[in-house]
């Protein structure tokens, strides 16, 4: 009777500090929702505001006194683009190469698997200048394609694919070649459905990575109309610093797309996840 | 049939190969190549200057403070992500119910744009926010936050342990989740109960997920750029001022893209021995204790 008692207390505290660390891990985006629908002279200023209005988003869109608007829709317009593109280029390709090293026997697919596993633990960072060089060379500067091809293959992508198709029983592949399936066939019609899971969490991280890169589209583009939302955030940081509400709203426009696209896919992604951690 | 196959798979293999040939081999050279010269960007001239860019950069206070400044971000990181990620990962093994919804929960900061996070940062901390009037009206308390260079590297931090937290604290649910009950129940005979058998059985049998996550945010440090670029600019006084944040500033805003190239490899290198450490380290770390 004591110990019932007192699992129930347990229970109930545990479940207080379970309730205080979700608050604050989602506190800052709460934070960030808040203060874009609060009057402007609560922004920051209260914690709860007592108004909610929808300036700071038409302020962001239509521009105020004396300050032009700058074109944030086209960058969300921008962002989807980029990130669509580059996000199914890195899908496809990591699907085929996967599918070659582990499905096909060929000669070189060990070596390659290596190669791959050496260039996945290199420090990029000594690639960022020459890869730059190279993309203004190829004519991709200031353009959609400078933003997406340097991005559309991920050997991190290949490889959990790599290693989910092993697993994947050669028994299911030869049946299928005996009903006279060609490889391309077998790699989306058979294959690919049995990677549900496991391809909600690729594209999930993949696409977030891609949504929120900041380094690489700061560098590749120029032109005002092809920035991304999270390139001209950055931009306006400075000066936009006098305007805290509408910084706030296209926080709340860069952040929710993404939100929303997880929520999405929680449960699916609650069943990858294990295999991508261990 | 063989011989198709052998086709087969080079062709499928073809955009890994053709993607790598562009984008890893080349720049590789490219960045050799550049490191020995005194290329500005722009100009269609330029010279082989030999080690001088090495030699420089190894005594330029930009780099010696991105240097030290990734230390200090390890000290300071490594250990409060640890230890946050352990704590939400005890707690979702520990309920009863409702696991996945606060694992989601908890994971959801890893979403955020270091951009988004910055934004809402500075207004946390900024001169007239409920937060600093109450420290002031409260504690006569008058913080200038990001203008520290003891605080400004400490707020980086905490914002990068708030959105690594919860994704780490996945893989170290996973760990303990792999702890098998018997091991609990043998304790329980032996008399060990509350912290004896956290120190004894969960936090040794821990050690392999452990591993993988102090390995992960090691590696980490070396990344940092979004939010000292947005929030601090590297500073105040070089505080923030981390690897990326240097090659950028030589590289694109000075222009200097040969050493800027010379930095990008020195770091290179200075990130490769320290995991290689890190990693022996915590090996004889786990030997000397029986951990495996």
């Amino acid at each position: 009777m004591v110990g019932s008692k007192n699992r129930k207390l347990q229970l109930i505290l545990l479940y207080t500090i379970a309730i205080i660390f979700l608050i604050i891990m989602v506190y800052p985006y709460l934070y960030m929702i808040l203060n874009s629908l609060a009057p402007w002279d609560q922004v920051d200023r209260k914690i709860i505001p007592t108004g909610i209005t929808l300036k700071s988003y038409i302020w962001l869109l239509l521009g105020g006194e004396d300050v032009t608007p700058r074109p944030w829709l086209r960058a969300f317009a921008n962002s989807i683009i980029v990130t669509i593109s580059s996000t199914f280029l890195m899908m496809v390709t990591a699907l085929l190469v996967a599918y070659a090293l582990s499905k096909i026997v060929f000669k070189g697919s060990r070596t390659i698997n290596n190669i791959i596993m050496f260039q996945m633990f290199y420090p990029s960072i000594i690639l960022l200048i020459p890869t730059f060089l190279l993309v203004k060379k190829l004519g991709l500067y200031d353009s959609y394609w400078g933003m997406i091809i340097p991005k559309s293959v991920s050997l991190w992508a290949i490889f959990m694919y790599t290693n989910f198709f092993k697993a994947i029983p050669n028994e299911l592949i030869e049946a299928a070649k005996i009903d006279g399936a060609n490889e391309i066939k077998i790699l989306f019609k058979i294959v690919l459905p049995m990677s549900k899971s496991i391809t909600t969490v690729i594209f999930l991280f993949l696409f977030m990575e891609r949504w929120v890169e900041l380094l690489w589209d700061m560098l590749v583009v120029h032109n005002q109309n092809l920035l991304t939302l999270n390139v001209m955030l950055a931009q306006m940081f400075g000066p936009y610093g006098a305007y805290p509400g509408p910084m706030y709203a296209a926080s709340v426009i860069l952040t929710m797309p993404i939100l929303i696209l997880f929520i999405i896919f929680s449960k699916n992604f609650k069943e990858g996840i294990q295999f991508v951690l261990k | 049939m063989k011989k198709g196959q052998e086709k087969l798979g080079w062709l499928f293999a073809s955009p890994y190969l053709v993607y790598s040939l562009i984008f890893f081999v080349i720049p590789l050279f490219g960045a050799l190549f550049l490191s020995f010269t005194n290329w500005n960007l722009i100009s269609p001239q330029y010279e082989n200057v030999g080690f001088l860019n090495f030699i420089q950069s190894v005594k330029s206070p930009g780099v010696k403070a991105a240097f030290f400044v990734t230390y200090k971000f390890m000290i300071i990181f490594v250990p409060m992500v640890l230890i946050g990620s352990l704590i939400l990962s005890l707690i979702i093994y520990s309920l009863p119910r409702f696991k996945s919804f606060f694992s989601v929960g908890y994971f959801l900061p890893y979403l955020a744009s270091g951009v988004a996070t910055s934004v809402v940062v500075r207004g946390i901390l900024s001169y007239n926010s409920a937060l600093n009037a109450w420290l002031r009206n409260t504690w006569h308390l008058n913080i200038d936050w990001l203008g520290s260079p003891i605080l400004a590297p400490l707020i980086i931090a905490v914002m990068i342990s708030w959105k690594f937290m919860g994704y780490y604290s996945l893989i170290l649910t996973s760990g303990l989740e792999s702890i098998p009950g018997e091991v609990y129940e043998a304790a329980a005979i032996d008399g060990a109960t509350g912290w004896i058998k956290f120190f004894k059985i969960t936090l040794p049998l821990l050690y392999p997920a452990m591993f993988t996550v102090t390995i992960l945010a090691v590696g980490l440090v070396f990344g940092i750029f979004t939010e000292p670029y947005v929030l601090t600019g590297g500073g105040p006084g070089f505080s923030t001022n981390t690897w990326q944040i240097e090659i950028y500033n030589q590289a694109f805003s000075k222009l200097n893209a040969g050493y800027g190239s010379a930095i990008a490899i020195i770091d290179s290198v200075v990130t490769f021995v320290t995991i290689i450490i890190v990693r022996k380290l915590l090996e004889i770390w786990g030997k000397t204790y029986g951990w495996e």
